[in-house]
């Protein structure tokens, strides 16, 4: 693992430095002003915030400039997410479009698409969602059962898509769905559709986290008409169009600091002079995130292929897809080491009401902890993804 | 950049090429008869490797400690039974006050903190004091002894065989030998002034460091050999590798190696930038530290009953994972530390604090 990376030459360059105090500045001064409350676990959609994040050109960083992007490198988009993720900063309003839309559409997409969506984006002015799982398709993707019958001028699009985080408050949805019958390969035959939210035969109906928070939807396509000029790519290639790219993504600081903020608040509770144990407790909190931190950085820095072309980054030299697994998974647990910290250092009832933040942080990870290593691979997947690598064929 | 990498990338296929053919099975067998290779550390020490990172013009072999990191992570995988990590740092006590390295094996103490004092008679020391555990101590031809003297801390060059040593052994039978100086003469030119760099918590800081390196790649190791049995052993007639909870074990045996590397390497170049070494040391001594306790009960879980054999290979490696987490400080110690200075500094440098370098 890691053989392509050298750990000791990894170090963050001057314009990834400067950036991160611009925009730990910016984040000061937000919450200063009370511009946003944080809460854990659930991330918040927040269009105002987003549009100020993207007046400061924070969207869209690593995109060409004619399309509204910055033309920055992948490095310093993963230093402005991190400190994004270090408050708890509410970014769900341009979450999916800054981190998965935007590159497919460089990539995928047509001029018409670029010019429409990728500057609308950036401006903080766009939201999207994405429309992957179904109630009978959740690690196993490619069963997709969603079905895009071909009409003049487009496709008539019927299914159920689930788990679509913010349907209810985002513009337009990526609809993974199969365009043609199973002729045996799975892999075959699907592909991605923009499909407005606010379309005739699109019904959008709220599901309740436990803890009665709303992000969740599951979204109803009826008999709905897409137009052709918005399919993403080629008709039939969904699952290559899903599937790459996935290492940056898999890898990013968001899969292992969603509960860092509790740490912060638990060493404001401890103070400045915490008794043996707690002094362990944190100190192997800090030494597991170093140590990840340093991973992750690591795939970043051997992905980064610059600032984006007008299709999309180049594809990476580099197969780090085994690595970027082993920090998901590894990440997800270390999310939930902070939350055992902090309810065994304290004697605390958790609550959603607490006044206190480190209380309500508490609470507020709690109750999210069972999603991460759900998300985005689960944990079994990743590791038989992982021992597969690791084994080679076996017969 | 690419110079350093290109330079780096040689020294590691050289020293790869000099353990793989020389450091077989029979020679760790034969070191825990005889608390050493002589053998392999004739040819390590004709390789220069101990000498890496310390400046040509200091008797050394130049390069960085970045370069000898990545030739401990390589010893520490071949689980090479010589004081490798140890001259290098004595060599690095040495020439940080302009004493000659000079050759053959050397150790370095105390490591546990203990004082030895240096009183002057005329242009010679004498030095009194204990050192518990000192690796390697009776295999050195000359150990390295930080000192107290009357002006500060120095550094004396004494002669093993004026001490008077109790051998003792770690778990994988490496030499840890008590020293016990007793009014031992050294000539004036033996002795000099500490570089204020060297003190009893830099030798602490940098032999954990040096510890997290051989972790690492003894880490390395038992990775492969579990891998590889599982491609091997058949039970209930398939490769137990093709079992998922096998699998399962071994995918997060690769993130505890994976998490090792990269902690201990990441470490080696923060030290040579001189970052925050007390942060970047100290995770890498309790994530090595834990990696190798997870990591060594999954390699003999997998292997079943033959990998607690003392005919298996495996042992050499889980030995000395069991044995030098706890040295030079173990997970809990470096923690509660590494947790007072995070405290000291307060919540709102947390995270400021962990994205410095």
């Amino acid at each position: 693992m890691f053989q392509q990376v050298d750990f000791s030459a990894l170090e963050l360059p001057a314009p990834a430095r400067k950036l991160q105090q611009e925009v730990r500045e910016f984040l000061r001064a937000e919450i200063a002003a009370q511009a946003f409350k944080p809460h854990l676990g659930h991330t918040e959609f927040n269009a105002e915030f987003t549009r100020k994040v993207a007046a400061r050109g924070w969207i869209g960083m690593t995109w060409p400039k004619r399309y509204g992007g910055q033309e920055r490198s992948y490095l310093e988009r993963f230093v402005a997410t991190e400190e994004m993720l270090a408050v708890a900063a509410p970014c769900a309003a341009h979450w999916f479009g800054d981190r998965q839309i935007g590159p497919s559409l460089l990539r995928y997409g047509t001029e018409q698409q670029k010019q429409r969506f990728l500057p609308a984006i950036a401006r903080g002015e766009y939201s999207f969602a994405l429309g992957m799982s179904e109630p009978n398709s959740g690690s196993d993707l490619a069963s997709v059962k969603t079905r895009a019958e071909r009409v003049p001028n487009g496709w008539r699009v019927t299914g159920q898509k689930v788990w679509t985080s913010w349907a209810h408050k985002a513009h337009a949805f990526f609809v993974l769905c199969r365009t043609a019958p199973d002729s045996g390969d799975r892999h075959e035959g699907l592909s991605q559709l923009v499909v407005e939210l606010n379309a005739p035969g699109v019904t959008v109906r709220p599901i309740r986290f436990m803890d009665g928070y709303h992000h969740f939807n599951e979204v109803f396509l009826d008999n709905v008409f897409v137009p052709d000029a918005m399919v993403v790519g080629a008709i039939g290639q969904g699952w290559k169009q899903v599937t790459s790219e996935l290492a940056l993504e898999r890898s990013g600081p968001e899969r292992y600091m969603t509960t860092f903020p509790l740490f912060t608040e638990l060493m404001r509770r401890l103070g400045a002079a915490p008794e043996a144990r707690a002094l362990e407790m944190a100190g192997k909190l800090t030494a597991r995130l170093w140590s990840l931190r340093r991973m992750s950085l690591a795939i970043a820095m051997t992905l980064d292929p610059g600032p984006d072309g007008d299709q999309g980054s180049p594809k990476a030299t580099v197969d780090l897809a085994t690595e970027a697994a082993l920090v998901k998974d590894m990440g997800t647990f270390y999310e939930r080491e902070i939350i055992d910290a902090a309810r065994l250092l304290f004697d605390v009832e958790p609550t959603p009401d607490a006044a206190d933040t480190f209380e309500r942080y508490l609470a507020e990870t709690i109750v999210c902890a069972p999603v991460s290593t759900i998300r985005g691979g689960t944990t079994q997947v990743l590791r038989s993804l992982i021992a597969r690598k690791l084994l080679g064929p076996l017969k | 950049m690419s110079d350093t990498s290109d330079i780096r990338a040689m020294l590691i296929e050289s020293a790869t090429r000099l353990f793989t053919d020389h450091g077989d099975a029979r020679l760790l067998d034969a070191a825990k008869r005889d608390g050493w290779s002589p053998a392999l550390w004739r040819i390590v020490e004709e390789a220069q490797l101990p000498l890496v990172s310390i400046a040509e013009e200091a008797g050394g072999a130049g390069g960085s400690l970045s370069d000898l990191a990545a030739v401990l992570r390589i010893a520490g995988r071949y689980a090479a039974p010589i004081p490798l990590v140890e001259t290098a740092l004595a060599g690095w006590m040495l020439a940080s006050c302009g004493l000659p390295i000079g050759t053959g094996p050397l150790a370095f103490g105390p490591v546990h903190g203990e004082t030895v004092a240096a009183r002057r008679h005329g242009t010679q020391w004498s030095l009194s004091g204990s050192m518990r555990r000192v690796p390697w101590a009776r295999i050195a031809q000359r150990l390295i002894v930080l000192v107290s003297g009357p002006a500060g801390a120095m550094v004396a060059c004494v002669d093993p065989k004026q001490c008077k040593l109790s051998p003792g052994r770690n778990l994988a039978d490496e030499p840890r030998d008590d020293v016990m100086l007793d009014n031992v003469v050294v000539s004036g030119s033996l002795v000099a002034p500490a570089d204020p760099g060297v003190h009893h918590a830099t030798l602490r800081l940098r032999g954990a460091l040096a510890r997290s390196l051989l972790m690492a790649g003894a880490l390395d190791r038992t990775l492969e050999l579990a891998v590889r049995y599982s491609t091997e052993r058949t039970q209930f007639g398939r490769k137990i590798g093709q079992f998922q909870a096998i699998q399962q074990e071994l995918a997060r045996f690769a993130g505890e190696v994976a998490a090792a590397v990269a902690a201990s390497l990441s470490a080696a170049g923060a030290l040579e930038r001189g970052e925050d070494s007390l942060l970047a040391v100290a995770s890498a001594k309790i994530r090595t530290a834990q990696a190798a306790h997870e990591g060594a009960l999954i390699a003999h879980q997998v292997h079943g009953a033959i990998g607690v054999t003392d005919e298996h290979a495996l042992h050499h490696s889980t030995l000395r994972l069991w044995a030098w987490r706890e040295e030079f400080g173990n997970e809990a110690a470096w923690a509660a530390e590494l947790g007072r200075s995070i405290a000291t500094a307060g919540a709102d440098q947390l995270w400021p604090l962990l994205t410095k370098d």
